[in-house]
């Protein structure tokens, strides 16, 4: 059964991505949910500049040759309604699953393969086209720290 | 591999913001007015049903028209991608560095209030620096914003999509399970084999546009709901009878009438059959508006296939003989339109033409390559072509393709083809 990838005629939205080399990690086993990364700043000749921690990186801003679409799982394969289990602020009329019932759909190549029900849909959620990319080394800030940030 | 610390969960406050650009020794008059305070995804936040897809230039255009996409694939198929009109290999590539997903982030543009300068040559770092020449216009003070920020999710992995030909072969071979040869034959057929155009739509790895291709290609009719293709010696069989009216009732090639060759096979044969044979095996005449004319090609292939059949060879001179005769007058027979059909086989005493299905052969290229070889040692580029066409990319020539599973040689000034063992 084709598993159906949504879109929106009105238009995806425009999301960004910021490329680092390497990871992000945060201290010991501390969670990493909601906490804050750094500041992201531009130049006025548009150069983007990110500060995190004591390390300040450099990078430019890109177009991406090949953009990407978002794509997000809108139900299970048990049929689940996974929708706005993402950030609250986001759009909810651009998730509309509401059309029609339920679909229960039977992979109907009966003789080659399993009956099957398939119901895993995706959503797009939207398009990069754009990127900031942060390809040099970070540098370190020295500087005579007083009072922690 | 690059490790960068966090601190702790807080919200950032433009006191921050100020502290922290003057440690870094930034020239704050050098900065556009928005500073976006970056955090991790919150705990609520459930992102691994996010995927990331990269988009070529057609399928951009689709999501943007509000297309629909379909990933495709049986329990044993390497999944596709399909758009209305093109189908797509999909593979997962993994990457060492991180793609920060992020909604709502403002590009530079967005975050100046005048236009951005364009960017100096030379060291990108010294237009961090405070240029003298530029101090001038930057002495009015503008007020730092900061806006918060979510990554939604952090991606070290996206899929990458490869246009590939459509996978015609499931088609075929469902197709191939209910051969109608007539409805005192339909006894034989087993119901739960029948596929309607939407069930073979949801199997077959092909996009829309390209499955009605597909069905043109097998010459797939519709009828009772069901998609059939025929047997090929009641295709054969009722094709002949409707060529046998264009001389019985005199008319020009390119005068056969729709609706009296429908009416003349009544009882013989069941009207969508013949109505979708003739919709098939005709184009619109050119020159008498509402007249048809048959296709040469097809019309020759049916026929040369019932000649031909699996496992025969013959003398060439022969053959095209026998071939010729078998067509209407004004018809001729071309060795192109046996194309997947059969081979001319020039290395006996004499030329012949032998049996050589396109698809009969196994649907893995070096099983394929195997039979091709043992069937004729040496083949040149273009004999080989309809038979590895069907494994041929956008990026992957047959030529590329023998390459690999061939050894190419020189005889005589042309070029051949043989086994590689």
């Amino acid at each position: 059964m084709p598993i159906i990838v949504k879109t929106h005629s009105a238009g995806s939205g425009e999301w960004a991505i910021i490329e680092l080399q390497g990871d992000l990690e945060v201290r010991s086993n501390q969670s990493m949910h909601g906490q804050f990364i750094g500041d992201l700043y531009y130049n006025k000749y548009g150069q983007p500049i990110l500060i995190i921690g004591h390390h300040i990186l450099q990078g430019r801003e890109q177009k991406l040759e090949k953009p990407f679409a978002v794509l997000e799982k809108s139900k299970t394969n048990e049929g689940r309604q996974l929708l706005n289990t993402t950030d609250a602020t986001l759009d909810a009329s651009t998730m509309n699953t509401t059309e029609g019932p339920e679909r229960t759909l039977l992979d109907e190549t009966v003789a080659l393969e399993h009956k099957s029900r398939q119901r895993t849909e995706y959503t797009v959620r939207a398009i990069c086209t754009k990127k900031l990319i942060f390809k040099a080394r970070p540098k370190p800030i020295i500087a005579n720290v007083a009072k922690t940030v | 591999m690059l490790k960068l610390f966090t601190y702790s969960s807080y919200v950032r406050t433009p006191e921050d913001v100020k502290a922290i650009v003057k440690h870094a020794k930034l020239d704050e008059r050098q900065l556009t007015q928005v500073t976006q305070a970056l955090y991790y995804p919150s705990a609520h936040v459930v992102s691994d049903n996010l995927k990331l897809l990269e988009l070529d230039e057609h399928m951009l255009q689709q999501i943007r028209n509000g297309q629909t996409l379909h990933f495709k694939g049986g329990l044993h198929e390497k999944v596709v991608l399909c758009t209305d009109e093109r189908t797509y290999d999909v593979k997962g590539a993994e990457i060492s560095n991180s793609l920060l997903l992020v909604p709502d982030l403002k590009f530079a543009a967005a975050t100046s209030t005048s236009p951005l300068k364009s960017p100096r040559t030379g060291n990108a770092n010294t237009s961090l620096e405070r240029s003298l020449n530029d101090s001038a216009d930057d002495d009015l003070e503008v007020p730092r914003t900061l806006e918060q920020r979510q990554v939604l999710t952090i991606f070290h992995e996206y899929f990458e999509c490869r246009e590939i030909r459509p996978r015609y072969r499931k088609l075929g071979e469902l197709l191939q399970l209910t051969r109608y040869s007539g409805p005192e034959n339909e006894y034989c057929i087993e119901r739960k084999h029948l596929f309607s155009f939407q069930q073979l739509l949801n199997t077959v790895q092909c996009s829309r546009a390209q499955f009605v291709d597909g069905l043109q290609q097998f010459r797939a009719i519709e009828f009772d709901g069901h998609i059939r293709i025929l047997d090929y010696e009641y295709e054969y069989r009722i094709i002949s009878l409707m060529l046998g009216l264009i001389s019985e009732n005199s008319w020009a090639l390119d005068e056969v009438e729709r609706e009296e060759t429908i009416y003349a096979l009544q009882g013989i044969a069941p009207e969508p059959v013949v109505a979708g044979l003739f919709d098939i095996y005709t184009v619109p005449s050119d020159r008498c508006p509402d007249k048809f004319k048959y296709q040469e090609s097809l019309v020759a292939r049916i026929v040369a296939q019932n000649i031909l059949q699996p496992g025969l060879r013959f003398r060439s001179d022969e053959f095209m003989t026998t071939w010729q005769e078998a067509l209407p007058e004004g018809m001729s027979c071309k060795i192109e339109y046996l194309r997947g059909l059969g081979i001319l086989d020039k290395e006996g005493a004499q030329p012949s033409i032998r049996s050589l299905a396109e698809e009969h052969l196994p649907s893995n290229i070096i099983d394929r390559m195997r039979v091709l070889f043992k069937t004729k040692r040496k083949w040149t580029l273009d004999e080989m072509e309809p038979y590895i066409d069907c494994f041929t990319t956008p990026a992957l020539s047959v030529s590329t393709l023998l390459a690999k599973h061939a050894r190419s040689l020189t005889e005589g000034g042309t070029r051949y083809f043989v086994s590689k063992h």
